[in-house]
């Protein structure tokens, strides 16, 4: 995988995640971030810092990048849904995030 | 399709598989609610969100209402039987609540608005139909000064209670619909300047209390159906009117400022002179005409009403002789109700030609006959058609042509922007049909006919974008609906009436696409979380209707109740002796409304 190809996540604990680009751009967020003209250092650099997300979150919606193209990818071929499973101690925080980052 | 697809990508959104995740069950509920005590950082888009979804699903109780507290600002419970007084005493407390809409709640009463008295965020506030709201009530609302809108129509009320509301003046809409509003409570509420939408239908108002209508100077609607009001005083600055089953001698004078109105609802009135009675109207911004089942005899006031957009004469005297003086207004109709009337197919002809921008035209009770359909096809903006009980066969005659019969639906084909066609009641069989196959753009379509066979509808698949289809009363049979391929689109398919289909092949069926909605008398459907959210617009709807429809989405709610029996009816759950019993044994536990009345004589 090429590094132009990945982007670097990291949460308030400072846990990095090196997702793919294509997931990432899920999140309506940080797609403007990755993909807006003027230089935003995260623009340069594919990192982008979360302070108020807690890495257990992070974890989960990076999972859902992938499901979420996984899905997009799989209704249009056979029609199968998958389900994405949401512990429900997590439900609350993962919404907020979720809502920050437009996904 | 685009909206769709948009509402397709929402629904497996990571913020709505949340809201779904975290309402799923009580232990759900449990979990996440033991992390957090308040959700105090949750934008209150979010928090609603969460907050109506846990109280369609029943998983919603005061004791989790606490932490809401600060991501709340609208609140919908309307239509919600087990909303107390205990809920309301934590709603009380939300700071930044502006909406709360408690209507059709029948546990709330006058006491349990106290908690809300000086909520100083709180613009909006709807109790209509609480029967146990009376004039204590009202007086607990006065420390509200902030109330913009308030609804109380169809509560306990009374004139007096009325005339309490004078000192909220910030009120721009004001509800008072089904109180017996006084000429005298009215004029109290004269210095409700800021007044624009004022809904007075059922109140004892006089034409010498309509003259007070002269003071408020922003009103833009006004609703004085079934009341005594027969003559109305200039009012310049209002756009909508409802004035249906009332008995009209004159809408506005002759002297003075009258303003423009836009829209003009007088179903069910009585003219004495309808020529009169229009005499002082300036109808040339009237767009909306609604003159439903009223007395009106001759239509020649209709011309001056150049840019009527909604014409609705259903049930009136309209007849052929009079299909010419719409014509003249024809251009910029949109939507025609000619239902009930004495229209027929040379009425329609009339029509066609003058009517380019006509969407929705309904035709059904008419003497009509096949004839109309072909003039039909020169409307060329028509989306929506309703031919139900007419003397349309679906074959027309041809003369020199060979076969002699032929559908008489082909003409339609020219309509590229029909969306729905209603073909109840009327006898058409399977020739008649076949012209349906091609009709690409079609959503919707009802027959209802018993001389419908197998032969019909073994195109329908062809249809690419049907999102409704219904075929009542049809000789269905099983081996048809076995290899019935509908279109992705389809969500509703009613087969009420099609006696020969058999319930395991309906379920197989219903199985087999669970997306699509059956209706049929051996399939048994609890109602969607979707139809309970219809309200009836009261705007539009005259009083009469509005409740009626009210009980009706109530009677459809009842199965969804929290307890998972098959009985509704509890007294057809326990026997006489049982009911009596358990009234003298559980005073405490069973309010005694919940015994019936006939029970309680005994």
């Amino acid at each position: 995988m090429r590094k132009e190809d990945t982007v670097k996540l990291i949460s308030a604990e400072g846990f990095e995640f090196v997702v793919d680009k294509k997931a990432a751009m899920v999140s309506q967020t940080i797609r403007n971030m990755l993909t807006s003209p003027g230089s935003f250092a995260e623009t340069e650099h594919g990192e982008v810092t979360f302070p108020e997300i807690t890495t257990t979150i992070l974890e989960k919606i990076c999972q859902y990048f992938y499901w979420s193209l996984q899905y997009a990818s799989i209704l249009y071929d056979s029609g199968k849904e998958s389900e994405f499973h949401i512990e429900p101690e997590l439900t609350l925080e993962l919404m907020m995030a979720a809502n920050y980052l437009h996904t | 399709m685009a909206s769709e697809a948009t509402v397709e990508l929402e629904s497996r959104c990571l913020v709505n598989l949340c809201i779904e995740a975290a309402s799923q069950s009580r232990a759900a509920v449990e979990k996440w609610r033991r992390q957090r005590r308040s959700l105090e950082r949750l934008p209150s888009q979010l928090g609603e969100l969460l907050f109506h979804r846990l109280l369609r699903r029943r998983l919603l109780n005061p004791s989790l209402l606490e932490i809401f507290k600060h991501s709340m600002e609208r609140i919908d419970l309307r239509g919600e039987s087990y909303v107390d007084a205990e809920w309301m005493a934590y709603i009380g407390a939300y700071p930044y609540l502006q909406s709360l809409s408690v209507a059709d709640c029948p546990k709330i009463s006058s006491s349990s608005l106290w908690p809300i008295t000086g909520m100083t965020s709180l613009t909006e506030l709807d109790l209509s139909r609480c029967s146990k709201v009376t004039d204590s009530g009202i007086r607990h609302l006065f420390s509200i000064p902030t109330l913009e809108k308030l609804c109380i129509s169809e509560t306990g009320v009374t004139a007096n209670g009325v005339t309490l509301l004078s000192s909220l003046t910030n009120l721009s809409l004001l509800d008072l619909g089904g109180l017996r509003v006084t000429d005298v409570a009215l004029s109290c509420l004269q210095v409700l300047k800021k007044l624009q939408y004022l809904d007075l239908w059922g109140s004892e108002i006089t034409n010498n209390g309509a003259t007070v209508l002269k003071l408020f100077p922003k009103l833009s609607f006004l609703n004085l159906a079934w009341t005594k009001v027969t003559k109305l005083p200039n009012l310049s600055s209002l756009a909508c009117l409802n004035m249906s089953n009332c008995s009209l001698l004159s809408i506005y004078e002759g002297r003075g400022d009258k303003g423009h109105l836009a829209e003009l609802i007088l179903t069910g009135a009585t003219f004495l002179d309808v020529d009169e009675a229009f005499l002082h109207v300036d109808t040339s911004l009237l767009s909306f005409l609604d003159l439903s089942n009223s007395s009106v005899q001759s239509f020649w006031f209709l011309p001056s009403m150049c840019v009527l957009e909604h014409l609705d004469l259903s049930g009136s005297a309209m007849a052929d002789e009079s299909a010419e003086i719409i014509a003249r207004i024809g251009a910029n109709l949109r939507f025609l109700n000619l239902s009930n009337t004495r229209v027929s197919s040379a009425g329609v002809g009339i029509l066609a030609g003058h009517v380019s921008n006509l969407e929705t035209i309904s035709l059904s009770c008419t003497p009509i006959d096949d004839l109309a359909v072909s003039y039909l096809s020169m409307m060329p903006s028509l989306r929506v058609i309703n031919l139900s009980n007419t003397n349309v066969r679906g074959l027309i005659q041809q003369i020199g042509a060979e076969p002699d019969w032929v559908p008489s639906l082909a003409a339609l084909q020219n309509l590229r922007f029909l969306e729905r066609l209603d073909m109840e009641e009327i006898q058409v069989g399977d020739a008649a049909l076949e012209p349906l196959s091609t009709f690409q753009g079609l959503r919707y379509l009802s027959v209802k006919s018993g001389f419908l066979t197998d032969m019909s509808f073994h195109h329908f698949s062809s249809v690419q974008e049907l999102i409704s289809l219904s075929i009542r009363d049809a000789v269905l049979t099983n081996a048809w609906l076995d290899s019935f391929h509908p279109p992705s689109t389809l969500k509703l398919l009613d087969l009420r009436g099609c006696w020969l289909l058999t319930e395991d092949v309906l379920l197989a069926f219903c199985h087999k696409h669970p997306e699509i909605q059956m209706r049929h008398e051996l399939i048994h459907a609890l109602p969607s979380d979707q139809d309970r959210s219809k309200h009836p617009s009261p705007r539009r709807a005259t009083p009469r209707t509005s409740r009626w429809k009210q009980q009706q989405a109530k009677v459809s709610m009842l199965p969804l109740g929290p307890v998972k029996d098959s009985f509704i009816d509890q007294r057809l759950k326990y026997r006489r002796e049982e009911l009596l019993s358990l009234q003298f044994s559980s005073t405490l536990l069973v309010p005694v409304g919940s015994v019936p009345p006939e029970l309680q004589m005994e």
